[in-house]
């Protein structure tokens, strides 16, 4: 369990809609600094840029899907510690069970709950090493 | 046409059989019946023998009356009318017993005697009167009694014995008054005379021979129409089965021509080397060839000339050794025009009685716009599924915001439309998700992640984690008797979804303040988990669809309670996917209970974990 308590998050989607209920949530009822990046092909410099403890990718986006992304994350040395937690509507059992073993910290489903997800968020982290 | 053939055989049978009654009746008849046959002979010439002798006497009596033997002759009518009134008797007895052949013997007998008597009468006669009378009266006696004895052949010829004694009685005590009477003549005569009786018993003898065997004639003849006509009739009764089963023969025939004929789907009838001996018009335009282009040609070959087939020469050859029907088998075929389609078969190998391969018939429909059709609902589904999901996850993700506080507090109107809008944006997701489950479930996608799971654990983490959605109609959910402490091995959220629905069925149709029942019972090495209602019961018209896509019993009260009319199909899905069943009964006093079970994992590792 990290010492700190979970307070920023980068997320990369690129509904502007989810974008703005995420960052709602995050920032109202998790009380949490939220940095959101609506292209794939620009998020790494951005997550860079912005220093977050966990990173959130949605799954299907234009230019670059949420997994490439998440791999090439995990080639980059900058990137390649951060936990990385899915949002998505559409993985099979299988595919989330290999990127979890891939490295993912955890996923979670759409639609979330607003008014759940940073607690969901929360557990995820407590369950990090 | 086995009980045709039975019937040639049993026929065949019987008329050997009939030969040899005829040869047996030739041989030797049933002596009873040819003895009362020449009994029956003997007795209607009585009338004869009683008649004729008692003219001649009547004759004779005339010619010696005007002698001095008046009161011998009136004397000697004595005996005639004692034996002519015994024959009367015995005739009248013989036609008047209901069944003389039955006692042919004795009537034999009594006719002998009667017969014997008759002799004693006129040979007595013949001797008294002999000497007494004048040379012609004499010659007269002897032509009369040499007549009376000869007739006699004609009368007994059925019994020579009667004849026989008969004679003899007339012709001794003549023969001894002429050998005694002291005259030359008269005594080559008598010596003349035994020598004619033996003749006569000779001819009698052979006559009664010439009688038997007609007899036997007439019986072999009457036995063989006898059978000749029982055999006609059987005769005529076979052709008539025939006809009939030769007419019922050909009306199936006709019925099953017209079956090929008109059925939508392709028939072929092949050899067992799958060449075609016929085929219907469905035939002809499935694949566009005329019936004439592919009579007498092999099926794989013209139709099935890719290897990409599952139906190929090496799959018939295992097929036709099987001589075992098969079904649903899916193949790409080529049309006449070159295009390629997907057709089902079925074959059905004909088999003789031998267990020989006689021909084998295909059916087969082109499936190919089926499939694409199927394809298409699939992508779809899943399409849809996804576009919808998106927009969703925005609309209930700011309602339930909205309905949280965290934005500020809502008037109280606003809050409550706006917690209509994200119900009823709920809904809409549950039943795209529904939607998105029984398609994967339809499409075999669906994998499950069964792990060990203590089945009375999650039963009562259900009953907690569905407590709030009772209480929105007002209804409890509570544990009813003690728990079955069992595990099983299932995927834990699958059956969770389950129980949430069976539950939430359970409260939407309980009276307000009710309460919705969850008990356990062990059935022979499985756990059932029963949950029980005291709601309406299941309508008897809904009852054979309860478990069938979008079943709701009554439309408006799915409006009222919301679903999609997914959820049991569903959990009947996910219930049989992990080996268990699911149904439902109506529950004493009232209501229902559904119920699922599953097997029960071995217990040991349960009780070693705990």
């Amino acid at each position: 369990m990290p010492s700190t308590p979970l307070n920023r998050i980068c997320y990369v989607e690129d509904d502007e809609d989810i974008q703005r209920i995420v960052r709602m949530s995050l920032e109202r009822v998790g009380k949490m600094t939220v940095e959101v990046v609506s292209d794939p092909l620009k998020a790494i410099e951005a997550i860079v840029a912005f220093g977050p403890e966990l990173v959130m990718l949605d799954w299907m986006m234009p230019g670059m899907d949420g997994p490439t992304l998440f791999r090439k994350m995990r080639e980059d040395e900058r990137t390649r510690a951060l936990p990385v937690v899915f949002i998505t509507a559409k993985a099979s059992t299988g595919e989330l069970n290999e990127l979890l073993a891939l490295g993912a910290a955890g996923a979670i489903s759409k639609p979330f709950s607003p008014k759940d997800l940073p607690v969901q968020l929360r557990e995820i982290w407590a369950k990090l090493p | 046409m086995t009980d045709a053939s039975t019937a040639t055989q049993h026929t065949a049978s019987r008329e050997s059989g009939i030969a040899d009654d005829i040869v047996a009746a030739l041989d030797a008849g049933d002596p009873r019946q040819l003895l009362a046959d020449r009994v029956e002979q003997l007795y209607r010439q009585l009338p004869l023998a009683l008649a004729a002798p008692f003219l001649i006497a009547v004759i004779a009596s005339f010619e010696l009356w005007d002698q001095r033997a008046k009161e011998l002759v009136m004397l000697w009518w004595i005996p005639v009318f004692v034996v002519s009134a015994s024959m009367t008797a015995l005739y009248w007895a013989y036609r008047r017993s209901p069944d003389p052949s039955a006692n042919a013997t004795q009537w034999l007998r009594w006719l002998g005697i009667a017969a014997l008597a008759s002799g004693v009468n006129w040979g007595v006669a013949g001797a008294v009167f002999f000497p007494s009378h004048t040379d012609e009266q004499q010659v007269f006696l002897a032509f009369l009694l040499a007549g009376m004895a000869s007739a006699g052949i004609p009368v007994y010829a059925a019994s020579w014995p009667i004849f026989a004694l008969y004679s003899a009685a007339i012709l001794l005590p003549f023969t001894y008054v002429l050998a005694s009477f002291g005259n030359r003549l008269f005594a080559e005569i008598a010596i003349l005379i035994p020598v004619f009786y033996m003749m006569n018993v000779a001819v009698a003898y052979r006559l009664n021979q010439v009688f038997q065997s007609g007899y036997r004639l007439r019986h072999a003849y009457g036995k063989l129409t006898e059978e000749h006509t029982a055999l006609n009739e059987r005769l005529e009764q076979q052709l008539a089965d025939l006809t009939d089963a030769h007419r019922e023969v050909a009306a199936s025939g006709r019925k099953l021509a017209l079956f090929a004929e008109r059925a939508p789907i392709a028939v072929f009838e092949m050899d067992g080397n799958a060449t075609i001996l016929e085929m219907n018009p469905a035939a002809e335009n499935i694949f566009g060839y005329p019936a004439a282009e592919l009579t007498g040609r092999s099926l794989i070959r013209m139709l099935m000339p890719s290897d990409r087939g599952v139906l190929d020469r090496k799959w018939w050859e295992v097929f036709v050794a099987s001589l075992q029907p098969a079904s649903h088998v899916r193949t790409q075929c080529v049309r006449r025009d070159g295009l390629e389609i997907t057709c089902e078969f079925s074959l059905t190998p004909l088999v003789n009685e031998e267990g020989d391969l006689i021909s084998v018939i295909a059916q087969c429909r082109d499936v190919t716009q089926e499939l694409e059709a199927e394809r298409l609902k699939k992508e779809f589904t899943s399409t849809l599924s996804h576009e919808l999901r998106t927009p969703l996850t925005s609309i209930i993700g700011s309602l339930q915001l909205l309905n949280s506080g965290v934005m500020g507090d809502l008037d109280k109107d606003m809050a409550e439309l706006t917690s209509v809008a994200e119900r009823n944006a709920q809904r809409l997701l549950d039943m795209i998700n529904d939607i998105l489950d029984i398609e994967k479930i339809e499409s075999g996608k669906f994998t499950l992640n069964p792990e060990t799971v203590a089945l009375d654990e999650l039963v009562r983490e259900s009953l907690v984690l569905n407590r709030a959605f009772g209480e929105r109609f007002g209804v409890r959910f509570q544990a009813l008797g003690e728990p079955v402490k069992v595990s099983v091995h299932v995927d834990r959220k699958r059956v969770l979804q389950v129980l949430t629905n069976l539950l939430s069925n359970g409260a939407k149709f309980s009276p307000e303040g009710g309460a919705v029942e969850v008990g356990m019972v062990r059935v022979d090495g499985r756990v059932r988990v029963e949950v029980h209602d005291r709601g309406p019961g299941i309508p008897d018209s809904f009852r054979g669809r309860i478990f069938s896509r979008f079943a709701q019993a009554d439309s408006a009260l799915t409006r009222q309670k919301g679903g999609t009319g997914l959820g049991l199909a569903i959990c009947k899905r996910l219930i049989e996917l992990m080996e268990g069943s699911i149904g439902f009964t109506d529950r004493e006093g009232g209501g229902s209970t559904f119920y699922f079970e599953l097997p029960i994992q071995a217990e040991a590792r349960r009780s070693q974990a705990a």
